[in-house]
């Protein structure tokens, strides 16, 4: 199988890349109308099969699921989670000939020799579902002709997909049909459907591209949403320790402090965040931030164009091959990191706290939001795209990292994201050693030590207004703003 | 003078009425007011201090000799007296019955006091006139001329003020005043906005117990005993249901839930199994049982929320489940208040907009409301006695407070049903009576069917007449169900 990616033609390249367009509530007044009475079966029961399917249930479908057949056998935990909720589970040959949406989400390693498994099985006219269009775009796989090809992707972790819907609410969700693979021109209502029926509908839909979903996922999560935060965790940690700081404070103000200082993303962007920071604090920030930019730049550009060649994936799915061993040591690594072994101690920090103690983390925040953004938009994804794989996800990783250090984030995240997390934290950590040499207490544990928080005020207006104008925090008042009119409560 | 003091003290009037297990203390120099809902006993608290009422039980200690009371029934007993003298057939005389100049001079012991007073509240014209012949206004004043120049150790008025002209009501209230730093008072009012300044603490009587004493100057728990007053006296009327919002009809001779044969099992465990449960509309349930016994999954197969609800056999308003339907056709009969959705409901959004989402089955808003959805909120919000405080954000309530809300959100559409599980559960003695006062307004309004989940049997609601409740059997496993309905 070849990249499709590299098949295409530049134009055509770029066209794909470039689609991204955020739906309206009143397109979906057909609710889940084209799924309704058509027999559904997921395929893979994980976080997000098992919580797909309990929304699609809900929202009154047809929902069953077929497992291989040790799966089924051995009772393994996938078998367990379907049938403890009521679900049909059956094996592909029982299942599969009379579905007529089969909805993929089993692990992106898994696609090529499951989808070659279930074609076969599937019946004339079928619609084949994705969630992440890796398969299609960077293994190239090749469908059959007579099924339709769609993706729907929810922009968040399976759990929240369902404790979402069950507020009454739903998950941003992105949506694709592939064009090569759209028989009956049915892909886009199946697509809408499925949207609604997860609750999607209700938090925002982006209707995008195969293409433009896998380059501008993959390079979000390997930089500013995993990366990032892996390098920034153990780079702080190691700082304060280095400077005396008590450990257990330092575990607790960056497992912690990731989520407190993202989640000002959500209510007003990087604006926001670098408002909750003091006059001095904040231009200290911007400074420290600008100087990241610079150091970093090249390995962001470097990420963005392995993605687009294709060069990551090659060699990603070379350690696929090769039993995953880089990853499962990568992995094995992570685990025995100074950060990950020193629990949070038992100390108050308060909310500001975060940031007043944290301000090399918001800058790294703010350094890697950026940094991500300008080079995805720079590539030719649009700015709606690159908003979503940038600032809109940073704080639900953020919040893996609260729950389980990094070992939930990875735990939580795709394999593929993972290894592509790896990839970033080996470059990024020695490419900002000089760098943080330089840093001291004051931007990470202690704060800085002001008697007097005055500042320059042509200094303060010249941050304030380059922090203001980045064109991320454009796209993100204007996205952020159609989901407030439906949803009134971040 | 001495303290009086009650101690468990229990009266009973006549087989009527009976006060409980009464402990209150009322130390020299203090001023109380008695309050509570209509019914109460607030009324009989006051009165059995004036020596009404049959002393059952308890101790009993410095009550002084002289206690003069004012109050409806005393006034209701005066008048009963004087028709019955008239209506003495012994003597074939036309009975004038008793002059207002006697009646006073009956209690009066001072009496260029009670000349003044005569005048004071215009009375003059009158004091020969028959008492029985006067306005109920007018023998109030009678009645409070006496009881002022009876020199008592301790004056009991009950709604002094009721039915008084605005000078009468000035004057007696300075005259008050200034009385009140000879002699002590206990007055019974059921509003706040009337209570003296002189007054220095409040007793909350209810359902013939006395719960609550306050100290006045503690005004947390002043607001909350103005909150509980509000609930339990406001004629405000529980809001109605938004006309542009009807639900689906149900048809009203199938049951509201029918559940057969059903069961909650893991792999490991059965929660219990072969439990039959049938609501019809309008039936109160009490549903009890052990940790464990899978009160909460119950109830979750009813509201959708347990993903078994698909392999059980359930029918609920009007839907099979696990034909096609959604579960938010199945909400939109459900109100619903439990812990864990406060704990859920962690939004920084105001009170209107947390009592709009109950439209919606939402937990925050995600659709746009109506103005007359705007309007009902805000008659909760008045009932609950929050008015003022709308766009305050929810998480910035008390825990009782957005309880009370979190009702307010399950009842706003009028469900078929309002699921309450365990509403009390982390309330404190006063939350909780505020909370049960509004379950039973809801109850008495008569439209919705509630079920209601609680351990604690003084927390019983009245009206709740049937009970279902879940028993683990002896192995601590399987759980099996015991139907018991009470007459």
């Amino acid at each position: 199988m070849a990249n499709y990616f590299n098949t295409l033609p530049l134009r055509e390249q770029l066209a794909e890349l470039g689609k991204c367009r955020f739906m309206h509530l009143d397109e979906f007044t057909e609710g889940v109308d084209a799924l309704k009475g058509r027999k559904i079966v997921v395929i893979g029961c994980g976080a997000q099969g098992l919580n797909q399917g309990l929304n699609l249930r809900d929202s009154g479908l047809d929902v069953s699921y077929t497992l291989r057949a040790e799966a089924i056998e051995q009772q393994r935990q996938s078998w367990k989670n379907a049938t403890e909720n009521g679900f049909t589970v059956g094996t592909y040959e029982e299942l599969l000939p009379t579905a007529d949406v089969v909805l993929n989400l089993t692990p992106d390693k898994q696609h090529s020799s499951v989808v070659d498994t279930i074609m076969p099985l599937m019946k004339h006219g079928a619609c084949l579902s994705y969630s992440h269009g890796f398969n299609i775009v960077e293994e190239g796989m090749q469908i059959r002709e007579d099924l339709t090809v769609i993706m729907v992707a929810p922009k968040c972790p399976g759990s929240e997909v369902r404790a979402e819907y069950v507020r009454g609410f739903g998950v941003p969700t992105l949506i694709a049909v592939h064009e090569d693979n759209d028989p009956n021109g049915e892909g886009l209502a199946l697509a809408k459907a499925y949207a609604v029926g997860t609750g999607g509908h209700k938090a925002g839909v982006l209707m995008s591209s195969f293409i433009a979903e896998v380059k501008s996922d993959l390079m979000g999560e390997q930089t500013i949403l995993c990366g990032m935060l892996q390098t920034g965790s153990l780079l702080c940690f190691d700082k304060m320790i280095e400077e005396g700081i008590d450990a257990g404070y330092a575990s607790k103000l960056i497992q912690y402090g990731w989520e407190t200082v993202t989640e000002a993303l959500k209510y007003g962007g990087v604006t926001n965040m670098m408002d909750r920071l003091s006059n001095p604090a904040k231009i200290r920030a911007f400074d420290l931030a600008e100087q990241m930019k610079d150091i970093m730049r090249p390995l962001y550009w470097k990420h963005q164009d392995d993605i687009m060649t294709g060069t990551f994936s090659s060699g990603m799915m070379d350690d696929w091959a090769n039993d995953d061993a880089k990853l499962l040591g990568w992995r094995a690594d992570t685990a025995e990191t100074a950060f990950e072994k020193t629990p949070a101690g038992d100390v108050e920090i308060s909310e500001q706290e975060y940031f007043d103690n944290g301000i090399l983390m918001v800058a790294m925040v703010k350094a890697g939001v950026e940094l991500a953004f300008e080079t995805m938009t720079s590539a030719g994804i649009v700015a709606d795209s690159a908003y979503y794989e940038s600032l809109h996800e940073t704080p639900l990783i953020a919040n893996t990292i609260a729950r389980k250090k990094l070992y939930e984030m990875n735990a939580t995240i795709s394999d593929t994201a993972e290894y592509g997390c790896y990839l970033y934290n080996h470059a990024c950590v020695p490419l900002l050693g000089e760098f943080m040499k330089g840093i001291s207490t004051d931007v990470i544990g202690k704060g800085l030590d002001l008697s007097d928080t005055g500042v320059d005020n042509a200094r303060l207006i010249e941050v304030n207004a380059a922090i203001r104008s980045h064109p991320v925090e454009a796209i993100g008042a204007e996205l952020r703003g159609y989901m407030a009119d439906m949803k009134q409560i971040v | 003078m001495d303290a009086i003091c009650l101690e468990a003290v229990s009266v009973d009037f006549d087989g009527r009425f009976r006060l409980d297990d009464i402990d209150w203390v009322i130390e020299p120099g203090q001023h109380w007011l008695v309050t509570g809902a209509n019914g109460s006993g607030k009324s009989a608290l006051a009165a059995a201090l004036a020596g009404v009422g049959e002393r059952v039980s308890g101790r009993w200690s410095g009550v002084p000799e002289r206690v003069a009371l004012v109050s409806y029934e005393r006034q209701a007993e005066l008048i009963e007296a004087e028709r019955r003298k008239d209506d003495a057939d012994i003597l074939d005389v036309i009975s004038h019955g008793t002059p207002v100049r006697e009646i006073i001079d009956a209690v009066c012991r001072d009496h260029e006091l009670a000349n003044e007073l005569v005048d004071r509240l215009g009375l003059r014209p009158l004091v020969d006139r028959a008492f029985r012949k006067l306005s109920t206004g007018e023998t109030r004043k009678v009645m409070l001329i006496g009881a002022l120049t009876s020199q008592p150790d301790l004056l009991v008025l009950d709604e002094p003020f009721d039915g008084l002209d605005h000078d009468s009501l000035a004057w007696l209230q300075e005259y008050l005043r200034v009385l009140a730093t000879t002699v002590p008072m206990v007055i019974v009012l059921n509003r706040f906005d009337e209570v003296p300044e002189f007054i220095t603490h409040v007793a909350y009587v209810d359902d013939g117990h006395l719960p609550h004493r306050v100290e006045r100057s503690d005004e947390p728990a002043m607001a909350d005993l103005r909150r509980l007053l509000h609930l339990t006296t406001s004629d405000l009327d529980v809001p109605k249901a938004d006309p542009a919002d009807r639900l689906p009809a149900l048809d009203p001779d199938e049951p509201l839930v029918r559940i057969t044969d059903a069961s909650i099992r893991y792999a490991e465990n059965t929660v219990f199994e072969h439990l039959d449960w049938t609501i019809e509309p309008n039936q109160h349930w009490q549903l009890s049982g052990p940790n464990g016994s899978g009160k909460t999954g119950l109830l979750s197969l009813i509201t959708g929320d347990h993903p078994q609800c698909y392999v059980n056999d359930i029918f609920v308003f009007g839907f099979q489940r696990g034909t096609g339907e959604s579960i938010w056709q199945i909400k939109q009969y459900i109100g619903y208040v439990s812990t864990a959705l406060q704990w859920e409901y962690r939004v920084g959004t105001g009170l209107r907009n947390v009592i709009i989402s109950g439209f919606f089955d939402s937990i925050g808003l995600y659709s746009k409301s109506t103005d007359t959805q705007r309007a009902i909120a805000d008659e909760w919000l008045a009932l609950l006695g929050m008015s003022e405080r709308a766009d305050e954000p929810f998480n910035s309530l008390s825990f009782g407070d957005r309880r009370l809300v979190l009702i307010a959100r399950a009842m706003v559409k009028h469900p078929p049903l309002l699921i309450l599980d365990e509403p009390c559960l982390g309330l404190d003695d006063m939350n909780r009576q505020l909370v049960l006062a509004l379950i039973e307004r809801i109850c008495a309004s008569n439209e919705t069917a509630v079920l209601y989940v609680n351990h604690r049997s003084q927390d019983a609601i009245r009206g709740i007449d049937n009970h279902l409740t879940l028993t683990s059997d002896p192995a601590g496993q399987c759980c099996v169900v015991q139907h018991v309905r009470c007459p």
